[in-house]
């Protein structure tokens, strides 16, 4: 499987706050974050998207 | 004890206002004795004025019109909750406008005198020795106002009747300063000037017990958290010859985090991201979903506007 690789771009205080999401549980780890984050954030559009077009 | 006990009562004629000390656990009443009648307000730290209630952060807070269950902020980094409004009976506030000023007579009006907000505030505060340079931004009580297509604030008559009230319960020792609205020729006070009535009791636990719980946190400081502590005594600027920038978490430091995305992922990713403000830079759109999200997620107010609840 191909992946496409791209560099975030993230100052220290960024990386704090994924930091103390990641301590909460909210994901292992940076990119598993950032990964969760896009499925939810797409899923989210995806529902506004179904509810708007009712 | 079940009902509230009166400590002073006051009528503030048109064209004055009145400092009050308004202690922690007291309620002012600010009533209307005819209707239709404006109060703007000032409220400072009793025990120190540099502490002031801020509209800004208020209004970022609360919404346009703060009502019955809001607070009155300080101005950062102090950002406690000075007052909290325990009752309003009408639900129609201000915090879009300045106050009224002699300019805005003179430029609009043509006045050489006239009776204004600010100056009214200024003579009122002047009994506690502030200066018309210590009038802050009005909270303007019963003014209705709101924001026009073009995104202009107006302002326009209001309804209320003789009787009604806001109730507002210090949380904090403070000086309450209200004053009647100078404004005789604009509709904020549909075009008459009236008195107020200002009634000063002590809360009951009752009311102690409405207060929502609001944060205490790290962040909000007070002078002994200053680098300068000392209150700046004379009016000309001059340079600190030895200071030294020392700016919190600086430098920023930009750092990558690759992050691999499957085909699955990042075709939900060119379906959201945000193309039309970062063009083909999809490090920053990604990095905009990324902080989007967590917005959502976890951001317990609006945007830029502190929780109050305590997290």
């Amino acid at each position: 499987m191909t992946e496409t690789v791209i560099k975030l771009r993230l100052n220290q205080q960024q990386l704090e706050l994924m930091d103390r999401t990641i301590a909460q549980g909210v994901a292992p780890d940076r990119v598993s974050l950032v990964r969760l984050a896009l499925r939810e954030y797409a899923a989210a559009r995806r529902a506004e998207t179904a509810e708007a077009s009712r | 004890m079940t009902s509230r006990q009166v400590i002073s009562e006051f009528v503030i004629e048109p064209g004055t206002g009145k400092a009050i000390e308004l202690l922690q656990g007291q309620i002012l009443r600010v009533e209307q004795v005819e209707g239709g009648q404006c109060a703007d307000f000032n409220c400072f730290n009793l025990h120190d004025y540099k502490e002031f209630m801020h509209c800004g952060r208020t209004r970022t807070v609360h919404g346009f019109h703060p009502t019955k269950g809001d607070f009155m902020w300080s101005a950062p980094p102090r950002e406690r909750a000075m007052l909290y409004i325990l009752e309003d009976s009408v639900g129609r506030n201000d915090v879009l406008f300045p106050r009224c000023s002699a300019y805005v007579y003179e430029a609009s009006y043509g006045f050489a005198v006239h009776t204004n907000c600010h100056d009214i505030q200024a003579e009122a505060q002047r009994e506690y020795g502030l200066t018309p340079d210590d009038v802050h931004d009005s909270f303007n009580l019963f003014m209705c106002t709101g924001v026009d297509a073009d995104g202009h604030a107006f302002m326009t008559r209001q309804t209320t009747k003789g009787g009604d009230y806001v109730d507002l319960l210090a949380l904090m020792d403070v000086l309450a300063v209200p004053n009647v609205c100078g404004a005789d020729v604009m509709k904020t006070s549909n075009f008459a000037l009236k008195p107020l009535k200002l009634t000063v009791s002590a809360a009951t636990e009752a009311d102690l017990a409405k207060v929502p719980k609001v944060p205490k946190l790290a962040s909000q400081r007070t002078p002994k958290d200053f680098k300068n502590r000392a209150i700046k005594s004379d009016r000309p600027l001059r340079r600190d010859p030895a200071y030294k920038p020392d700016f919190p978490n600086t430098p920023i430091v930009v750092t990558e985090l690759p992050i691999p995305l499957t085909p699955d992922e990042l075709a939900m990713f060119q379906a959201v991201k945000h193309s039309d403000i970062y063009g083909d830079d999809d490090a920053a759109a990604l990095r905009d979903l990324l902080f989007s999200w967590w917005e959502e997620r976890f951001l317990q107010a609006h945007a830029g506007a502190p929780a109050i609840e305590n997290r």
